[in-house]
């Protein structure tokens, strides 16, 4: 689980382009919305578009992404629990 | 001035011209169904498609097999031409007509066709009508004698943006009439654009509906020709009806989402009954943008809401009719809007069955009534929001001499200058390079002017964000239209950059950008002066850009060009220096 979730930051530094960030700086159960990163509406679309391309994990609906993205460790637990790569 | 529309031109998935789409109107007949024509790989989303091949359009619309012309070309040379039949001219007769088309997608779907063969330094011909403004030209010339083009490029709000700019013209006496509105085809690169942002239906859409799931995207076309009331009188035209009033602001909010209030649209429905002298009260039939994504139906309802209080009049949505026909509908919907007011009806807003709090309740079958005043909504990314009222009594609208305006300030700022002192990481995070100089360079010309808040924001470029866009057709391309991110397209319209720097500065003013060509400054700088001529702004911020991208200079040597990093911000205003 902790290498995942060391593996996630490095995608989301990358996918969301945060060059100014490392792994280091986010933290795994800080919100990802709103306070935190403060990520909007096109970066849950990333992190959507993330795991299928990452992990084979499709989402039909953009709303359950808000519960998935609550922080890296429930986005961890969700590819966890459902990946297919 | 009292602006009389003495002619209208459509065409779109529910007809080739205006008498078929009245009738598909009274029938509430939708033309949305299966990808027949686009050739994309998503089958599985419905469109509003123009059942017409590119060889009939052709055809039609009176050019030749041989000739190379977009697709957005051929919908626009059709309804351009109806309308000016309609308003009884035939292109000669006409002096000092200007032609105001708005487009986004432009000549999109032959780069797609031919991106191969640009590589190997073929099908070069089709190179330069890329350029929104070339696709206007190429409209224009099957119309002969034009005095003023221009191609204003804001996404969804084009074409109302394109009618604001010539009512202005003729307000200030620069052109005799004007032809305006908007063309756009279908494209897989915006297909699969808003299927980036999953606010594609995959079945009919059902605007203002508790279980929408999105839009449905269509094409077409559709243009408004417009002259001052007593030359049409003069003439013994027949008087359709009247521009009202108009206004353009910005949202100033999210890229591609709308505010939960409706802030910019409310400032966009209130500033076109201001200049109208009408209350809301006033208003018969609201045609709302209605797209049926979740976010834009909440937000404009909330803007409807707080503009008309418990007296809410008739609002439908005809997109259940024709799809989303993006920079084309604000021409499309104001012809529409015209045949309603002619025959006097308000169309049906199809496919609605059930309501949800904060959602307007919409007319669902056809009503038929005399309209006197009707408010015609289109929005696009950025919060670009502008309203149109449509009346059927001459409104009387200020007339002013053009006056000289002034340069205030120029900023450039050229390749090698580290721009980070004026852009965050934060900010900039989605921007291209180019993007962050040109963000630093209006930053700057804010503060050395001391104009922190400009009255309008309008861009000029040729190419517009050509980066984001290449790396979004070359995505297409190489994954087959699979697994695509949203980020590259929702920064490539044209409009992204005035946009981006309303939201980073909280503008609520006037938002555009004009792609045409080596006159893109030119129709920027008529634009502003005019306004400023009539009172409607005071001071502008008008930025020059342009970026250099290797994809797109790989194929433009082969018609002996390139493109070029231009970031220059200029501050005018209306006062003597």
């Amino acid at each position: 689980m902790e290498q995942l979730i060391e593996q996630l930051k490095s995608q989301i530094i990358e996918a969301l382009n945060f060059e100014d960030l490392t792994p280091a700086d986010i933290e795994t159960d800080a919100p990802l919305f709103g306070e935190g990163l403060g990520l909007d509406s096109i970066d849950a679309l990333e992190l959507i578009m993330l795991m299928d391309r990452e992990y084979g994990i499709k989402l039909a609906d953009p709303k359950e992404g808000k519960v998935i993205f609550r922080s890296v460790r429930t986005m961890a637990e969700f590819i966890q629990a459902n990946r297919k790569k | 001035m009292r602006i009389a529309i003495t002619g209208i031109g459509a065409i779109s998935a529910i007809g080739r011209n205006c008498a078929e789409t009245l009738q598909s109107l009274l029938d509430e007949r939708s033309g949305i169904g299966a990808m027949r024509l686009l050739g994309s790989v998503h089958t599985d989303l419905p469109v509003g498609e123009v059942p017409l091949t590119d060889a009939e359009l052709k055809h039609i619309a009176g050019v030749a097999d041989s000739e190379p012309m977009p697709r957005t070309s051929l919908l626009g040379i059709i309804a351009a031409r109806e309308a000016l039949e309609q308003a009884g001219l035939n292109e000669k007769m006409v002096n000092g007509l200007a032609f105001i088309s708005g487009t986004t997608v432009g000549g999109m779907d032959l780069t797609e066709q031919h991106w191969q063969d640009y590589a190997l330094g073929k099908a070069s011909e089709n190179i330069r009508l890329h350029e929104a403004g070339e696709s206007t030209n190429a409209i224009a010339r099957q119309l002969s004698t034009l005095n003023f083009i221009a191609t204003p490029s804001t996404a969804c709000s084009s074409a109302l943006n394109a009618i604001m700019l010539g009512a202005n013209l003729l307000r200030t006496g620069q052109v005799k009439a004007a032809l305006v509105g908007g063309a756009e085809s279908l494209s897989k690169f915006h297909l699969n654009g808003f299927n980036t942002l999953m606010i594609l239906d995959h079945a009919p859409c059902r605007p203002f509906d508790a279980d929408r799931l999105g839009l449905n995207l269509g094409e077409g076309a559709g243009y408004l020709f417009i002259e001052p009331e007593e030359d049409a009188i003069a003439r013994g035209a027949t008087i359709l009806g009247y521009i009202g009033g108009y206004a353009n602001t910005c949202d100033a909010y999210h890229q591609t989402a709308s505010s939960d209030n409706g802030e910019g649209a409310l400032l966009a429905m209130s500033g076109a009954l201001r200049m109208a002298g009408l209350q809301p009260s006033d208003i018969d039939y609201v045609n709302a943008h209605g797209t049926a994504t979740p976010n834009n139906d909440l937000s404009e309802s909330a803007a409807l809401r707080r503009l008309f209080g418990s007296n809410l009049p008739a609002i439908s949505s005809t997109k259940a009719f024709t799809g989303h026909t993006t920079s084309a509908s604000g021409g499309l919907e104001a012809a529409i809007c015209v045949l309603a007011m002619q025959r006097g009806f308000i169309p049906a807003n199809l496919n609605w069955s059930t309501t949800a709090e904060g959602l307007i309740t919409p007319v669902t079958h056809t009503l038929h009534q005399p309209l006197k005043h009707i408010l015609c909504n289109a929005f696009g990314f950025g919060g670009n929001e502008s309203s149109l009222i449509i009346s059927n009594e001459g409104i009387d609208l200020s007339e002013a001499p053009l006056i000289d305006i002034s340069k205030y300030r120029t900023v450039e700022i050229s390749q090698d200058i580290d721009v980070s002192a004026y852009v965050s990481p934060a900010e900039s995070r989605r921007m291209t390079p180019q993007t962050r100089r040109i963000v630093a360079a209006a930053r700057r010309a804010m503060a050395e002017s001391g104009i922190a808040t400009p009255d309008a924001i309008v861009c000029a470029t040729q190419w517009g964000c050509m980066l984001q866009s290449m790396r979004f057709l070359q995505d297409i391309i190489d994954s087959g239209e699979q697994q695509l991110k949203p980020t590259p397209f929702m920064q490539s319209t044209h409009n992204t950059v005035a946009s981006t720097i309303a939201i980073l500065t909280a503008n609520h003013g006037y938002n555009t950008t004009y792609s045409q060509g080596k006159q893109s400054l030119d129709c920027a700088l008529a634009d502003i002066r005019t306004q400023m001529s009539l009172g409607l702004i005071q001071t502008a911020m008008v930025i020059e850009f342009d970026e250099q991208v290797d994809a797109w200079d790989a194929v433009l040597q082969h018609i002996g060009d390139s493109t070029q990093n231009i970031a220059r911000v200029t501050i005018y205003t209306n006062r003597k220096q």
